[in-house]
This record gives C-alpha cells, sequence and structure tokens, in this order.
C-alpha cells in the first residue's frame, strides 16, 4: 500500500511540473532531485536531456554492455503567438493537441515574473450559430484570457514566445485508474526514478552500464533523445511511454489497440519504429517468467523517441515498453496505476537480463 | 457551533463564498439534494423558510417593522449539468445535457458523477485514429470515463444519476476569478452577502432571498412557483451578463469590471427599472443600461406575470465563457452588485413607489 501511495505521488509530482517541449528545466530539476541519492552525478548534456548512469558488476572489466533506457520529460503544451487588444493572448500548440480538447481548459502561462493562471476561451455558445456549434473551435479563434484589462497590461506581463500548459487536477478514480496532464510521459519518468532506486538496492552481478536519460522534445518529433543515443551509443536502447488506446465503448474491438489494465504495451511496429523482433520475443519471454502482466500492442499507431534512436548511428536495437493511456494530449490522460507498475517491473527486468 | 462558525465566516469574505456556493452541487432539476450544504452555507445567517416542491429554496431577513412590504430578491440555484441516460460496457456513461452546454468544451472534461457515491469521471474524447472530421459528438453522443467495471458502474450508478463539473476554482489577474457555476450562484452569493450584512433596522421591507430552481432547464423556470408563494411587492432578478470578448458584437454584451447591467425591457416593470437606475447614479454604482427589448432571457418575465403582476427589475452581473465549468467573472463587479443590492433593498423610495397596496377592483 505504502508502495502504491510513494508512486502515486511521485507521479502526481511530476505531471504536476511545468514542462512544454523546449521548456523541460523544471521537470529536469524535480528529477535531478528525485535521483540525487541513486545517482547524485546524473548530468545534463547539451540539448538539456538528464543522463543518470549506473554502473554495475565489475567497472574495470573489458567487456561490458550498455542499454539506454529513456523516457521523455516533454509534456505538450502551448506557446504565446500573439498579444490581442484587449489583453487576449492568442496561442499556438507545442506538440500535437486536438482543437476538441482545448476549449474551455485552465492553463498556466510561464512569465518571466512565473506562473500565472489562464483559460482557453472563445465566445459563448450564445452567440455561435449553429454551424459553429456543431465544430470544436479552431485554434485561431480560440484565445487565453489571463484577465488582464487590456493589450498593455497583457504585454507587460507576457511575451510572445512564453511557453504554456495544461493546469489539471491530478485524481485517482474507479478502479485503479489515475487522471492528469503529462502522464505522457512523467509515468515513464516515474518508473524510471523507481527502477533506479531498486536496481541501487539489489544491483545486478552483471557488468552493465544502464543509462537512464530523462529526454527533451520528443513531442515536436525533433527528439533529444537521438543526441543521447549517440552520445552513449548503447547495445540496446528501452524507451518507457504511454501509448494511445481506444478501449472505449462505442469503438471497434479491433481498433482498440491496447487494454487498460492488461499490463505494459509492447509494440512490435508503430509509425516510426518496427521494433526488434529480437528483443520483443524476449521482452515478452521476460515478462512471463517475472510474472510481469504485459501485452502486445495491437494496432499500428503512434510513435516515440525509439523512431531516432533506432536509426542513429550505426542502428541501435530498440524497445518501447508502454502504458496503455487514454485521452492521450490532452488535459485528463487516464492510465491504470497497475500497468504503470508493470511498466516498472519490465523495466528492472529487462535491464538486469536482456544483455 | 461548527456550522455557525462556517457561516460567520463566509460572510466576511465574498470571494471565499462565491467559490463554497457554486461548488454545492445543484444540477439543474436536482437542487433539493443540496439543502443541508444550502443551509450549513447561510441558514445561520437568514432564516429558512422552505424548500418547494420544484426544488426553490427560500431564505427570508425581517426587517421587524409592521406592514412591511416583501421584497424578492430572485437567483437561480440550478447549474447546467448531464443526466445518466445509460452505463454501458467497460464502466461508460451515456448522458444527455440538462441546459446548454457547450460541447466543444466537454471532451478530455472532469466530472463528477452524484451516484450511490461520489465519483469522479473523465469525458471521452475520441482518439485520433477513430476520427472521422472535425465535427464534434454531439453531447448525446459522448461517454462518461468512470473507471469502474461495468458491474460496478452498473450497482453505483443508476439511470438518472446527475453528473456535473468539477468545483475547482482559480484565480486571474486583476480580481478575475474562473470555475463552474457563476452562473448564477456567484449572484446567488452576492445576493445572500448582501442581505446579510445589511442590518435589520436599514430594511426598507422584509427580504426574500429566493434561489429558484429548473432556470436553466424549463422555459419559465421554477421562480414563478417561487414567486408566487412569497408573494413580493417587487421583486430584483438578478443572473449572469453576456461579457464582452472577441468575436462578439459590443450591443449584445457588457464589459466586464464596469459594474452591473440594468435591462430595459418590455418584460419587465419599467418604473423600478428606472428607480433602480436612479438608485445606481445616486449611491454611484457602477452600472450600465441594456436594452433587452422583448425578452431578458432570465427568470424576469417569469417573476413579473406571476399572479397579478410583480413590478421587477432584471439586472446582470458580466461573465465571460457562459456555459462552460471555467466561466469568469471580475470580483469588482460581484462586489458592486452587492453593494446595488443592499442598496435596493434599504431604498425607502423604491418601496414607498412600489406600494401597489391601494390596488383593487373588486
Amino acid at each position: 500500500m505504502n508502495d502504491m501511495k510513494n508512486s502515486l505521488s511521485l507521479i502526481e509530482r511530476l505531471c504536476g511540473a511545468f514542462g512544454p517541449s523546449g521548456c523541460e528545466g523544471e521537470v529536469a530539476s524535480l528529477i535531478k532531485n528525485e535521483i540525487f541519492d541513486v545517482c547524485p552525478d546524473a548530468k545534463f548534456d547539451r540539448m538539456g536531456n538528464l543522463i543518470a548512469v549506473m554502473r554495475f558488476g565489475d567497472v574495470t572489466a573489458s567487456e561490458r554492455k550498455r542499454i539506454m533506457i529513456s523516457a521523455h520529460m516533454d509534456e505538450v503544451g502551448f506557446m504565446i503567438t500573439e498579444i490581442k487588444s484587449g489583453g487576449y493572448l492568442g496561442f499556438d500548440t507545442v506538440g500535437g493537441i486536438s482543437a476538441s480538447v482545448l476549449a474551455g481548459r485552465r492553463v498556466k502561462v510561464l512569465t518571466q515574473n512565473g506562473l500565472i493562471n489562464g483559460v482557453i476561451a472563445s465566445k459563448a455558445i450564445h452567440h455561435k450559430d449553429k454551424k459553429e456549434r456543431q465544430k470544436a473551435v479552431d485554434i485561431d479563434k480560440l484565445y487565453i484570457d489571463i484577465g488582464a484589462c487590456d493589450k498593455e497590461e497583457a504585454e507587460a506581463l507576457v511575451r510572445i514566445g512564453d511557453f504554456a500548459t495544461f493546469d489539471s487536477e491530478f485524481y485517482t478514480f474507479g478502479e485503479d485508474l489515475v487522471k492528469g496532464k503529462a502522464l505522457d510521459d512523467r509515468m515513464g519518468c516515474a518508473a524510471m526514478i523507481e527502477a533506479m532506486r531498486r536496481l541501487k538496492d539489489s544491483p545486478p552481478k552483471k557488468n552493465i552500464d544502464a543509462c537512464f536519460c530523462f529526454t527533451v522534445r520528443e513531442e515536436i518529433g525533433l527528439s533529444g533523445a537521438k543526441a543521447a543515443a549517440y552520445e552513449l551509443s548503447p547495445d540496446v536502447a528501452l524507451v518507457l511511454e504511454t501509448t494511445a488506446i481506444a478501449d472505449i465503448a462505442d469503438a471497434a474491438a479491433s481498433r482498440r489497440v491496447a487494454d487498460m489494465g492488461g499490463g505494459v504495451a509492447i509494440s512490435f511496429m508503430d509509425r516510426s519504429t518496427v521494433y526488434s523482433r529480437e528483443l520483443v520475443d524476449a521482452a515478452i519471454d521476460i515478462a512471463k517468467r517475472k510474472g510481469v502482466k504485459a501485452q502486445v500492442k495491437r494496432y499500428v499507431s503512434g510513435g516515440n523517441d525509439a523512431g531516432t534512436i533506432h536509426k542513429t548511428a550505426e542502428g541501435i536495437k530498440t524497445l518501447a515498453a508502454s502504458v496503455p493511456t487514454r485521452y492521450l494530449h490532452s488535459a485528463a490522460c487516464v492510465a491504470n496505476i497497475n500497468d504503470y507498475f508493470a511498466q516498472r517491473d519490465l523495466c528492472v527486468s529487462i535491464i538486469e537480463e536482456i544483455i | 457551533m461548527l456550522k455557525i462558525l462556517i457561516s460567520e465566516i463566509m460572510m466576511k469574505d465574498l470571494k471565499r463564498f462565491i467559490f463554497s456556493l457554486c461548488a454545492v452541487p445543484s444540477v439543474s432539476g436536482f437542487e433539493s439534494r443540496s439543502t443541508e450544504a444550502l443551509r450549513s452555507l447561510i441558514g445561520d445567517e437568514l432564516e429558512f423558510v422552505s424548500v418547494d416542491g420544484v426544488g426553490n429554496h427560500l431564505f427570508c431577513k425581517r426587517s421587524g417593522k409592521q406592514n412591511a412590504p416583501k421584497i424578492l430578491i430572485d437567483t437561480h440555484f440550478d447549474e447546467i449539468g448531464l443526466l445518466v441516460t445509460e452505463v454501458l460496457d467497460g464502466g461508460f456513461l451515456r448522458v444527455c445535457q440538462m441546459g446548454g452546454i457547450d460541447p466543444s468544451i466537454m471532451q478530455a472534461s472532469d466530472v463528477v458523477i452524484y451516484g450511490k457515491q461520489t465519483l469522479r469521471g473523465v469525458v471521452v474524447s475520441t482518439p485520433p485514429h477513430l476520427k472521422k472530421d472535425s465535427d464534434l459528438p454531439k453531447i448525446e453522443e459522448m461517454l462518461i470515463d468512470t473507471g469502474l467495471s461495468t458491474d460496478k458502474a452498473r450497482e453505483l450508478i443508476e439511470i438518472g444519476t446527475p453528473v456535473g463539473f468539477a468545483p475547482v476554482y482559480t484565480e486571474l489577474l486583476n480580481g478575475r476569478i474562473c470555475g463552474k457555476s457563476f452562473d448564477d450562484k456567484a449572484c446567488a452569493a452576492c445576493a445572500a452577502f448582501a442581505i446579510v450584512n445589511t442590518p435589520k433596522e436599514a430594511l426598507a421591507g422584509d427580504v426574500y432571498l429566493l434561489l429558484s430552481s429548473v432556470e436553466e432547464t424549463n422555459r419559465l423556470g421554477g421562480a414563478a412557483a417561487g414567486a408566487f408563494s412569497v408573494m413580493p411587492d417587487y421583486a430584483m432578478v438578478i443572473d449572469v451578463n453576456l461579457a464582452r470578448v472577441p468575436d462578439t458584437k459590443d450591443f449584445e454584451t457588457v464589459e466586464m469590471d464596469k459594474g452591473i447591467s440594468i435591462s430595459v425591457s418590455a418584460s419587465t416593470h419599467l418604473e423600478l427599472t428606472r428607480l433602480t437606475e436612479k438608485l445606481c447614479v445616486d449611491r454611484e454604482i457602477e452600472h450600465s443600461m441594456i436594452a433587452a427589448p422583448t425578452s431578458t432571457g432570465t427568470n424576469a418575465a417569469s417573476v413579473n406575470l406571476t399572479a397579478c403582476g410583480i413590478p421587477t427589475v432584471d439586472v446582470g452581473l458580466p461573465l465571460a465563457s457562459m456555459h462552460t465549468y471555467t466561466e469568469v467573472v471580475s470580483m469588482r463587479d460581484c462586489e458592486t452588485l452587492v453593494k446595488l443590492v443592499g442598496e435596493f433593498i434599504s431604498s425607502e423610495e423604491i418601496a414607498e413607489k412600489m406600494n401597489f397596496s391601494e390596488v383593487s377592483f373588486i
């Protein structure tokens, strides 16, 4: 029970941090703090990736293997593009967010004086005609209301290029579900942190370097993970992610992707990667032997840092293990905490066994 | 003891009182489930008169004077929300809307399900690979994720269970506040706050505060029945008014932070309207006059047409993003409204001019 509480609190803290792609600093310093006991010499690379290397076995041995484990720190968010008359802020998305989950949302804007509250709004439904009522409001018709009285007041506080994120309550609900912003991919970050702690407590006897990379800019495709993979040149890479699923009433079984509560999802292919079959089989085998609940992702969709990692330098054998997540890239991502535990546990076992 | 403490504190802090009252669940048609919560918020400061058959809550503050006129202040207590129409496999709910919700704010929003237990939920957002076009689903086609197994969901949630938005409140710049159901409970809070904080000696009559029901779902609202049971000499109906935001027309909207609005309308009482305007001028209460030719879109007409007619004035609090869970009002406007209500219920001039007790035809 304590284990559950600690994990939930870690995930909540990570999800609460402000970190749209390109502006991951707050998340990074939070993580650096969390892993300080386990890995005090974790360092930032040129891109802003936070890399923590844990060396096991005989560190002087000539034959050492290296595994890279990565999860991205960034989340989908917004950038202020315009200060409109009336003091309203025009904005664009950073990363892929559907217009249908924008209107009405609370946001936080990071100004030079710190975070301020705002809300994404459009004119009231009373002022919309029939056609307007049937469509999601286009982003250029939406604005962020920060409560400014006029343009001058807003300009004094907010700069073009300031970042914003969803502001969303983190809570547990239903049977073992969590809801919050940025579960994608702070759950992966949490799984890495907890895996590191466990490896510190019972270190593997093999001569391996486990390189934990908390990466930047996954959501815009210009992945920081590529630089980390080049720098580390690992034998194997494991990407801890979330994957969008559609296991909802009204969706055909063939399009549900994976089941919530069905365990960690292992991808054989997505829109950015054909995964190493050898690693996929090994991961499934390890999960089976260790009693970790796992499932194979049943639909070719999505993509993640594996897409850049596996093509880095001479190529790196890569695996992705994801927490099935509903309503990805919204203020209300939903996942099952047991699937998170499966991801974390599989991560530890893979580090111990896959090379 | 604790109850007294709560309302005592509340009546000194308007913002906190607004947040507390607006957070009380009151999905249209389910107002009377919150009688206890309402009474604990204001029942120690105002006399609780009744909750009637259509869900109207009535509070009173008596002036102690003989033959005092009856003054009615109406604000509606109900809020927009949803109602469960079907519990589906996988613990998903089908719902219909209670009041005119903007469908564009629904997907991936937080809701509270008032079933056998109070449960949290999330409105399903259609995953990208299942989307056909940019059309929004109708609210009746949307689903609510309860996170429960089918059996558990069916055990805890019956057809007809109300669902509301999550009560989360944040502050923006310039004393603007953001959250659910300021429509119309911010007005209710301001009215209650004003009545409580006006000494009874100052009252021009016995003041009835009607927190009326089903305004959002019924054309006439519960206010008609509420006004009938009070049979006041005159009334003020307070509801929110659409604030000026980008892409709206000036004449259809009121500016935020510029005080309250008073409607001039064929559906309300012109003399009382002008007296209220004069009161604002005399007492330096920030206000604007708006034209609502045949309808104010509020309870005003139904109160006005109750029994043999009740002189009624319609007052508005500017509100942005109406019918969302992130409505925005200005605390400055709320304070203006408190001042107006306080002056209105103390005005001997209005009480005198609205005295129709000599009017009799048989």
